[in-house]
């Protein structure tokens, strides 16, 4: 699904990338998508150059892109008036306020970039802002979708900021991968409802388009193994719950204590040959009265 | 003097009562006091306000949460006056159900209900349908809607921060108190000119105000605790439970908070909001963890915990003795049950 990532509803798309997985081509794949469907994209660049950024796009993805530059002068000290003024909190807030129809998508390279220079509740709020820009129900514009695609290195930031993010975000995709194939694994966040989880493999060619591909050769160690092991509940009791075959028998085989068969009151009345008889000896003490007479004798009943 | 003009008062009190028993030919062992629910009219002593019924234990005025299950775990109800906060599951989907419950339930009694969130317009939040209804408290069916009638008779106050916030800033940015402030004064106001503090004593019948917000302390709000460990300001989101404490104890309302805590980095903030609120309810789902597809714990949707109870005009709470709870929710009922011995029944199934 990798491929409909902007099928369905506006919201953030958050592309998390790292060191070794690098996201940009992704995020270029994905404008290209977009623009190749007739739809306005709009992108802020602030961490390469425009021309690093559309090169590799062919005449009609780059007619479709407005391209926003903080790259070459993000504090504006040139002062030529050909940057956004405001700086980028300008340049996003200009972005909520358009009121061209259509669908758009606006991408933002990186998130990253932004989180260092803007504090991060503004730009969380902004995001909303331009991921809900149909919902107002103050201008009378037509509803429209937009998709914002964020382009974030996760391991820059902390979890904190990563977890605010992801809360916002729509769908969020982690790049990796495996044996020199990449991999993005995508939560697809619907509100009120179960998020949805898949893994899809791809590669991007030289003109951005997007190649899924089926993994890598799955090695013996499988982690569906997981979800077939049962925990087993006796891992850490003292006491035993199954019987064994044998323990079973002795069981039933077992006589209750007051459970009186035949057998048993012969062999309690009669002491058998293995019993020791008993013998009670007695020394008459000096105080004991030896009257040998039955003191009950003389009651006549 | 004193004393003996109080015992002989005291004295002649007693023998009124007896002779007023007397009279009415009942005993003295029969209670007196409103029945629950409050719609029979046999002379009660008390105004009594629809859908709220005095506390067995302590006699508190206490409101149904909206969930059967959850309010026999407090003790009964949430109190007037208190805050509920519960604690959000990782993908929000089961603690905004529970808040839907809760504003459901004022819906279906006819209370108050204001909404506050910065997320989603709160219009579109009421979005649950009453199936049926316990002795004190409904049970709500979440693909359902609420009928159109009972929401136009009802009243409702939103509060949707972009909204509120937007008109007036335009330049800077939004300074991590403002949406805090804002929604306090609109609380505030909302509580004086609808008179639940006492003030304006009209002839209208008393009703309670059901207040509502959602992910407070999210980024959404202006304050940044969610996002980094050693923030500048984290004594925000403290003032403001503390204030709205503060207008709750004075009023006849009662609020339900959803807050995102796995998302807070600073242990110490939770444990200083957990002491600010009243009653708090933790929810962690088993979505995306390892345990939802460990059979042992199949038959649930997530654990509950019950963090903290409050002692109102007591010295002890109510503290149920069992601790290991699990929920499920299904489409019409969201139960919540005492985890098996998981043990022996894997074993007698």
């Amino acid at each position: 699904m990798l491929d409909s990532l902007l099928a369905f509803g506006g919201g953030l798309v958050l592309l998390r990338d790292s060191v070794e997985w690098e996201g940009r081509g992704l995020l270029k794949a994905l404008i290209k998508k977009s623009a190749l469907c007739g739809e306005q994209v709009h992108v802020l660049g602030c961490e390469v150059s425009e021309e690093e950024f559309r090169e590799g796009f062919d005449s009609c993805v780059n007619s479709r892109l407005i391209y926003h530059d903080l790259f070459r002068d993000p504090l504006n000290w040139s002062k030529t008036g050909e940057t956004s003024p405001g700086g980028p909190l300008g340049v996003l807030r200009a972005m909520c306020r358009r009121t061209d129809p259509g669908p758009t998508t606006i991408a933002l390279d990186s998130l990253s970039w932004l989180l260092l220079h803007l504090p991060c509740t503004t730009l969380c709020q902004i995001l909303h802002a331009l991921s809900h820009q149909n919902s107002y129900p103050g201008d009378s514009s037509p509803i429209k979708q937009v998709h914002v695609l964020g382009l974030l290195h996760e391991e820059i930031h902390g979890p904190g900021l990563l977890g605010a993010l992801s809360n916002l975000a729509q769908t969020e995709v982690t790049l990796g991968g495996a044996m020199g194939q990449a991999s993005a694994h995508l939560l697809f966040r619907k509100p009120q409802q179960h998020p949805t989880y898949q893994t899809s493999w791809f590669s991007i060619l030289p003109d951005f388009s997007l190649d899924l591909q089926e993994g890598p050769p799955v090695g013996p160690q499988h982690h569906s193994d997981l979800h077939t092991s049962l925990v087993d509940p006796m891992t850490h009791l003292t006491f035993n719950l199954h019987l064994s075959k044998e323990e079973k028998e002795a069981k039933d085989s077992l006589i209750l204590p007051f459970q009186f068969s035949s057998e048993k009151q012969q062999v309690l009345l009669r002491p058998g040959p293995g019993q020791a008889t008993s013998r009670i000896f007695y020394e008459p003490d000096a105080y004991d009265d030896l009257d040998q007479e039955d003191p009950d004798d003389d009651l006549d009943i | 003097m004193a004393a003996e003009a109080t015992c002989s008062s005291g004295a002649g009190s007693t023998t009124s009562v007896a002779a007023a028993a007397r009279k009415s030919n009942i005993t003295s062992f029969q209670r007196r006091g409103p029945k629950a629910g409050g719609t029979e009219s046999s002379g009660p002593r008390l105004v009594s306000i629809a859908g709220t019924r005095p506390s067995v234990r302590n006699g508190q005025l206490l409101v149904s949460t909206g969930l059967p299950a959850l309010d026999q775990l407090l003790g009964g109800g949430l109190a007037v006056g208190t805050v509920l906060l519960i604690e959000e599951d990782k993908y929000n989907i089961y603690s905004s159900v529970l808040f839907k419950y809760f504003l459901a339930e004022g819906l279906i009694n006819g209370h108050v209900l204001l909404v506050a969130s910065a997320k989603e317009d709160p219009a579109d939040i009421l979005q649950v349908g009453p199936v049926s209804s316990s002795r004190f408290g409904h049970y709500y069916d979440v693909s359902k809607r609420m009928p159109q009638e009972l929401l136009e008779a009802s009243k409702c106050h939103g509060f949707f921060l972009p909204q509120k916030v937007s008109s007036t800033l335009k330049v800077e940015p939004y300074s991590l108190t403002h949406g805090y402030t804002k929604l306090l004064q609109f609380i505030q106001n909302i509580i004086y000119e609808e008179g639940f503090d006492g003030s304006n004593p009209q002839n209208k019948q008393k009703n309670i105000l059901r207040i509502g917000i959602q992910n407070l302390g999210s980024p959404l709000w202006g304050d940044d605790i969610c996002c980094t460990e050693n923030c500048n300001n984290s004594h925000n989101l403290t003032k403001f439970l503390y204030v709205l404490r503060g207008l709750l104890r004075t009023s006849l309302s009662a609020c339900i908070i959803t807050m995102p805590t796995h998302l807070i980095q600073n242990k110490a903030i939770i444990s200083r909001v957990t002491n600010l609120s009243d009653t708090v309810v933790g929810l962690e789902s088993f979505i995306g963890s390892e345990r939802e597809t460990n059979p042992l714990y199949k038959d649930y949707h997530g654990l509950i915990h019950i963090r903290q109870i409050p002692r109102l005009n007591n010295l002890i709470c109510d503290e149920s003795d069992v601790k290991d709870l699990a929920f499920k929710l299904k489409r019409k009922l969201f139960t919540i049950e005492v985890r098996e011995f998981l043990c022996f029944s894997s074993i007698l199934r």
